[in-house]
């Protein structure tokens, strides 16, 4: 690789103007340039939800969000670190949902706001993995937890739709609870009920030798 | 400079093809091992001349930070806040998760410190599975076997017995906790095999294992009443006045204060050591596996185990640059891919455990069959062979992979991926009994800061197994002993031991640990970084 000058690319991170080469994500531009981000930094792999950024391509007016691991800079970008927003005031303890008819009814306790949707799409626009957010949030709503927990299998809970969200819904903590639910009620697999069982009457005792 | 068949040409000659036999292998085993894998090579161990491992083996660059002086003393503790805890838990990923949800479930205070955010760690990282006896055809004692024999039957046999025992319990409480998992038409787990394992016994979520069960426990102890300090990395442990540890000193990032917390007991469960880059080998690690808690640990006196042992993950992403070191499962070659070199042949069974394909590849590489792609060498991982035989699978099973392709502009389904081995896993860590007691009294350690089940080789998938396992035993004991501790004077007394440990062996006083984050993003190195506080120089 070549380090010299008119093979680096331009970039504006956080108001700084740096320059790294062009094959480098956000976060290992600013490493290469001599920033050591420490915040904002997790896996690398764009699965901790950790690096928000705010993008903006060169004569684009458009800002997209995006995950700064995965975002290659690119000449004249500007990107724009976020913190996280302040935790979400949703909280619930699955044990307390007495059993799977009672599920609707304690979900719109916990998420009195899903009912609310404006259907703005801020959340679809600003999910980096592509979910269909809103349509999840609907889904859930009327109850069709299985069907919305699918629609959630990639979110990695980068709270970038809790930040678009002028409603206050917290969709990808609504997209858990719709997963959570499913699995905490639903999953009974009779090959590992059958060996849990095996296991209570001491079937399987291990030897060491 | 890579030596190789060039990438391009590689590319070229490269033809899909639904099957390609195995030619018998003259190099295997022990001496494939000795002959190849990084562990063996020349000058990378030296003897520890401090501390409880004195006279014991293990790596040059973990020796440095295990034998560096503290970042703090006592002076910079004045005026710190002080902060009162039943249960201290160091490390936000799956083990320490577990460990703070058991020791809540069993009506202790518990405060849960993490160097970044909660759930940033290598379980959410995972992909492949979690190893459970849980199929009709298999049992705990396969699965015990299976683990000893992959760890060369170094492993410590009560704890692997342990795990054994106790893994199908372990799946119902994540399923108890929200965690799904794939199931089959009849809703029964779906299970695969292990390279190295002699049934099918990995359950697993797509390739979003870790993820599933990251985002699930994240989201319980969030609404669990545990108090999450975020942001806060653990810099030094705090000792009582018999040397017992009573809790831990944080420097929080946000504001470059310390605090100090004092508690009953501390569970550490702070990860690995794969942003150490051991032997210069790219990591699939979390940017926080700086290996902390290892050095902490062993100030406070914990005994370690296996410091000469990594493991090297076989399939890292080698091209392109950017995503180096990226990890792909191990799921993909148990779900039938070839691992082939520039001429197309395959080299090994890919299905042998992970320290022996490792190797294979490395020999490749180092012979001059493998595939140089600027200063990157690897070898094929035949993507477009499985989807072949059996179209479709990737795509529905390994949803990861696919998005991974579209990032490095490679599409999985008709171009293989280059791949080398890279830096995954640390095999050994802080001795522990089975409820993951370290011989440090008052002082836990679980998940890949300890060490003893995984012997010289750990297998796909114990490890989300062991640290559940693991974090729930140790929370659950510390919380039921947490009325018989109580610590008198709670200083960072033992600092004074290591020093003059240190001064004796006449060992630099100016290397400061833990390392804290990886040497690319040192704070120090930038004045106006709003982090943690400057190190002092040599210089004072």
């Amino acid at each position: 690789m070549s380090d010299t000058d008119d093979e680096l690319v331009r970039v504006t991170i956080n108001g700084k103007e740096i320059r790294a080469p062009g094959n480098l994500s956000t976060i290992q531009a600013l490493w290469f340039a001599g920033y050591p981000r420490v915040k904002g930094v997790g896996c690398l792999e764009g699965v901790c939800g950790s690096c928000r950024i705010l993008v903006r391509r060169k004569d684009s007016p458009e800002v997209a969000m995006a995950l700064g691991c995965q975002t290659l800079i690119e000449d004249g970008m500007e990107v724009h670190f976020l913190v996280f927003p302040t935790p979400t005031h949703h909280a619930y303890q699955l044990d307390e949902i007495a059993n799977s008819w009672e599920v609707q009814a304690q979900f719109h306790r916990i998420f009195p706001e899903a009912v609310h949707c404006r259907h703005c799409h801020g959340c679809d626009v600003s999910c980096p993995k592509g979910i269909e957010v809103e349509k999840g949030v609907e889904l859930a709503g009327k109850g069709r937890f299985r069907e919305a927990s699918e629609l959630f299998v990639a979110c990695v809970m980068c709270d970038f739709c809790m930040t678009a969200c002028p409603e206050h819904i917290a969709p990808n903590h609504l997209g858990l609870f719709a997963r959570r639910v499913t699995a905490y009620f639903h999953i009974r697999p009779s090959n590992l009920i059958s060996r849990l069982e095996e296991l209570r009457r001491n079937e399987h005792p291990i030897r060491t030798d | 400079m890579a030596q190789g068949t060039p990438y391009a040409a590689a590319l070229a000659a490269y033809r899909p093809q639904a099957q390609r036999p195995l030619a018998p292998q003259t190099l295997s085993g022990e001496a494939l091992l000795k002959a190849f894998h990084p562990d063996y090579y020349a000058g990378s161990l030296a003897p520890l001349q401090v501390g409880p491992n004195q006279g014991e083996m293990c790596h040059r660059q973990l020796a440095q930070v295990l034998q560096a002086d503290a970042r703090i003393d006592e002076a910079d503790l004045a005026g710190a806040p002080v902060l009162e805890t039943g249960i201290l838990v160091i490390g936000g990923g799956g083990a320490g998760c577990a460990a703070a949800l058991a020791a809540r479930q069993a009506g202790a205070k518990v405060t849960l410190a993490t160097k970044l955010r909660l759930g940033d760690s290598n379980t959410v990282m995972a992909e492949g599975g979690i190893q459970a006896s849980i199929a009709p055809a298999d049992t705990p004692q396969q699965h015990y076997d299976d683990t000893m024999r992959a760890g060369r039957r170094l492993g410590d046999k009560r704890l692997v017995a342990r795990m054994a025992m106790e893994a199908p319990e372990v799946i119902r409480w994540l399923i108890q906790q929200g965690m799904q998992f794939d199931l089959d038409q009849y809703g029964d787990i779906l299970l695969r095999r292990a390279g190295g394992a002699s049934a099918e016994r990995v359950a697993y979520y797509r390739d979003y294992t870790g993820l599933e069960m990251m985002r699930v426990l994240r989201e319980s102890v969030l609404n669990s009443n545990i108090q999450v300090l975020d942001y806060s990395p653990a810099v030094e442990l705090l000792s009582n006045e018999l040397g017992h540890c009573a809790g831990a000193v944080l420097s929080s990032l946000k504001d470059c204060s310390y605090i100090m917390v004092k508690a009953k007991s501390v569970i550490l469960a702070t990860g690995g050591i794969g942003r150490m880059h051991i032997n210069g080998f790219p990591t699939s690690n979390h940017f926080g596996a700086t290996g902390d808690g290892l050095v902490l640990a062993y100030r406070l006196g914990a005994k370690l185990v296996d410091l000469d042992s990594y493991q090297y993950h076989p399939s890292g992403l080698a091209y392109p640059q950017h995503l180096a070191g990226s990890l792909i499962t191990e799921g993909v070659r148990s779900a039938g891919a070839y691992l082939l070199n520039a001429r197309g042949e395959r080299f090994i069974d890919e299905l042998k455990p992970r320290d022996q394909v490792s190797s294979a590849i490395l020999r490749e590489c180092a012979e001059g069959r493998g595939v140089a792609a600027g200063e990157a060498q690897g070898i094929w991982l035949d993507t477009p062979g499985v989807e072949l035989r059996q179209p479709g699978l990737l795509k529905e099973r390994f949803p990861k992979l696919v998005d991974l392709g579209k990032k490095s502009d490679v599409n999985p389904l008709t171009t293989p991926l280059l791949i080398y081995p890279t830096l995954h896993y640390q095999n050994g860590g802080a001795r522990i009994d089975e409820h993951g007691r370290s011989t440090a009294p008052g002082l836990y350690c679980v998940g890949e800061v300890s060490g003893g089940i995984h012997g010289k080789n750990r297998l796909m998938g114990n490890s989300l197994m062991d640290i559940i396992c693991f974090g729930r035993r140790a929370g659950a004991h510390a919380a039921e002993r947490c009325h018989l501790m109580s610590h008198k004077r709670v200083s960072l007394e033992h600092l004074s031991r290591v020093r003059r440990e240190l001064a004796l062996a006449e060992l630099p006083l100016d290397i400061k640990g833990p390392m804290l984050f990886p040497e690319c993003a040192k704070p120090e190195k930038d004045s106006d970084y709003d982090g943690l506080r400057r190190n002092r120089g040599p210089e004072g």
